[in-house]
């Protein structure tokens, strides 16, 4: 047999155990009430018995057998609730309440004793009441038996035990009830998570967790949740887009490579000359080939680390200087005015070559669109964020403000600059390099428009202080 | 030269067995590390060119085996693995270089002399002398026929490598490398540029330029 959904879900489970463990507590407490009360009703009628028979034992030996009896009638037919009953030296009766002693096997030496006694109540109905006793020997050698009944305090105890059966079973109908509401709430929460986890299993993409903003720990899955398949979504469109960014910019060389070499290789077998611009062509078409490979695997591999490899502490300013080395005689080829200010005794924590090789990127990018008669310059500074920032500024036609985002991500070339050369993976390169170092791109305009120049791009390579 | 290639794809050693064999030099090749291991123990060689990842002994544990019984011939680590951390163990396991596959010939014959001509040169010079440039490693001076050319610091460390490897070509990566310290693949033609700028001292004003371009490989400098 199926049980109802309701009582298999985990709260219902738990709120049962909590449920027995309350219970088994409940009973505990019960029966610890049970032992203390009705021990305390026994004690007190005990004591009640002990006062009464010293009594009778003070009217004895003041004044002898006849005054106890005469006493003891004169108790009898009053209020006094207790049962008295004396007896001779060898056990037959004098005087009392009752027929015989319920006391068995008296050696002489004070003895209580439990009984029953039986009553008529009011309707006629026989009552049974349980009783308890005490029997002593009096100095002269009668025995005396004091007996009361301990009815009243039973039913005491008996209301007691019948109102913590009561609260018992409340106890058990209460948690029960509670259980299943707090169940189906868990349940509603729950089901809302299950089935976006269900839908995603089934290929649905764009479904996200309902944040119901009671900022509980399901509203924290829900949000983890969302989170995740966010990151998860961007990283696959990523992959997508790369994919198709690789199909595409591996493609048109790779297609171009195959042309030519089959160009060539009919040349030659016809005869007519030889083939060695062809190839010569082919071995760069096979280098730009490599060149988008090794960027994408770079790109791939750091974000796959999530982290930098090999990280080493160094001043920043001596990168700095070796790229500005590196790059100003390339600029001044292309009569573009480069300058580089250098903040020194800075320090930052990285992977040298990828650095490098970020720092390169942005003075490459700005090299090819940086028109002759521009300037590019390159800074390192501190923020007084305390964040070290490498930068580059051109004086380039710049970046739209709408599309600065979009030139990061991978592959992306804006579409007016797609016959300039390379794999448009520069940026994503360095945006890889920066993510790997816990660090960022910033793209603002450059110093904006002057003639024909600008309004430029100045792109800031920002990264953590180590 | 007497070349060992210790490579586990056979095609690949194949056609680099008969370029080296067609550039002039003696190649011997081993299919796995083992096979390399026992070659490289028999015979001299003046290079090994050994794949970093093969069956039964990898590349790192031939060279490291090879280094602890004092074997110290040039090794050229090649490796599907081009990341710093990949390059930096080959180095440290006792490789002398590290060029990432695919490599271009021109790149692969021109690093594998460049190991060679190392060890001839154990002895340290302090003149350098190419035909009729001369270069002074103690007093930081170049003259070409008696004539001084005033070089950067940077220049002049490029023509240094340019004169130790006199003859042979060099290409881009290994000047950014060996000059520049740097290992990563600029997208402009800064190495062309920088080049042309130490053409231009040491060539200008002479009839024969001595700093040729090799095409598709680099760069050479001439007697």
């Amino acid at each position: 047999m199926k049980l109802p959904r309701i009582f298999r879900t985990t709260p219902f489970r738990l709120t049962l155990l909590i449920l027995a463990l309350f219970a088994s507590a409940a009973f505990a407490f019960l029966a610890y009430i049970y032992v203390a009360t009705a021990g305390e009703a026994t004690r007190r009628t005990d004591q009640e018995i002990k006062r009464e028979m010293r009594s009778l034992v003070d009217v004895y030996d003041r004044a002898g057998l006849d005054a106890v009896n005469q006493s003891l009638i004169e108790r009898a037919a009053s209020e006094k609730p207790f049962l008295y009953l004396l007896l001779t030296k060898d056990g037959r009766r004098i005087s009392g309440s009752i027929e015989e002693s319920p006391v068995d096997g008296f050696t002489g030496a004070p003895k209580n004793a439990t009984f029953q006694v039986t009553d008529i109540d009011a309707q006629g109905r026989e009552m049974k009441h349980p009783a308890r006793g005490l029997q002593e020997r009096l100095k002269g050698g009668e025995i005396l038996f004091v007996g009361a009944d301990a009815g009243e305090d039973e039913a005491y105890v008996g209301k007691i035990v019948g109102a913590l059966r009561a609260a018992g079973l409340l106890v058990v109908i209460l948690g029960l009830g509670v259980g299943v509401l707090v169940s189906r709430n868990v349940s509603r929460a729950m089901s809302d998570l299950i089935n976006v986890v269900e839908r995603v299993r089934n290929g649905e993409s764009g479904v996200r967790a309902r944040v119901r903003g009671t900022r509980d720990e399901f509203d924290e899955l829900a949000q983890g949740v969302n989170d995740m398949l966010d990151r998860l979504e961007r990283s696959m469109a990523g992959h997508k887009h790369a994919g198709d960014a690789i199909a595409h910019d591996l493609r048109s060389p790779l297609t171009r490579l195959r042309a030519r070499l089959e160009a060539a290789y009919i040349d030659v077998e016809a005869g007519k000359g030889d083939a060695e611009e062809a190839l010569a062509q082919a071995l760069t078409d096979t280098d730009g080939v490599l060149k988008t490979f090794g960027a994408v695997l770079s790109i791939a591999r750091l974000q796959a680390a999530g982290e930098a490899p090999n990280p080493v502490v160094f001043d920043p300013a001596e990168l700095g200087a070796d790229m500005a080395e590196l790059y100003e005689p390339v600029c001044e080829d292309k009569d573009i005015d480069f300058s580089a200010e250098i903040a020194r005794d800075l320090s930052i924590r990285g992977n040298r070559e990828f650095l490098a090789q970020a720092i390169a990127n942005l003075l490459d990018n700005a090299v090819k669109y940086t028109p002759s008669g521009g300037a590019i310059m390159l800074r390192v500074r501190r923020r007084s964020s305390g964040e070290v920032e490498y930068s580059v500024t051109d004086t380039g036609p710049g970046v739209p403000d709408e599309d600065r985002e979009r030139v990061i991500q991978r592959f992306v070339r804006l579409e007016n600059s797609r016959n300039e050369p390379g794999a448009g993976l520069g940026l994503s390169l360095v945006a890889a390099v920066a993510e790997a170092h816990g660090g960022r791109l910033e793209l603002s305009e450059g110093p904006g428009k002057v003639g024909e120049m600008g309004p430029g791009l100045r792109v800031a390579f920002i990264l953590p202080r180590p | 030269m007497r070349i060992l290639i210790v490579e586990d794809d056979l095609e690949a050693a194949e056609a680099m067995a008969r370029g080296l064999g067609e550039a002039g030099h003696d190649c011997v090749r081993g299919a796995d590390g083992e096979e390399g291991l026992t070659a490289a123990r028999d015979g001299a060689f003046d290079v090994m060119v050994v794949d970093r990842m093969m069956p039964r002994m990898n590349g790192l544990q031939l060279v490291e085996t090879l280094r602890r019984e004092g074997d110290h011939t040039p090794v050229l680590f090649l490796s599907a693995l081009g990341e710093v951390g990949d390059r930096v163990d080959g180095l440290q396991a006792g490789g002398d270089d590290y060029l990432v596959k695919p490599y271009a010939f021109a790149e692969l014959i021109a690093r594998i002399e460049a190991l060679a001509r190392r060890r001839e040169t154990g002895s340290v010079q302090t003149l350098l002398k190419v035909g009729e440039l001369e270069m002074d490693l103690i007093a930081r001076t170049v003259h070409r026929v008696g004539k001084e050319i005033d070089l950067q610091p940077r220049e002049f460390q490029l023509l240094e490598f340019m004169m130790r490897h006199a003859g042979q070509s060099v290409t881009r990566t290994m000047l950014l490398e060996k000059v520049w310290h740097y290992h990563f693949d600029p997208q402009t033609n800064v190495i062309d540029v920088h080049i042309s700028r130490l053409r231009s001292k040491i060539d200008k004003g002479f009839d024969r330029p001595m700093l040729q371009t090799v095409r598709g490989a680099g760069y050479r400098l001439d007697a």
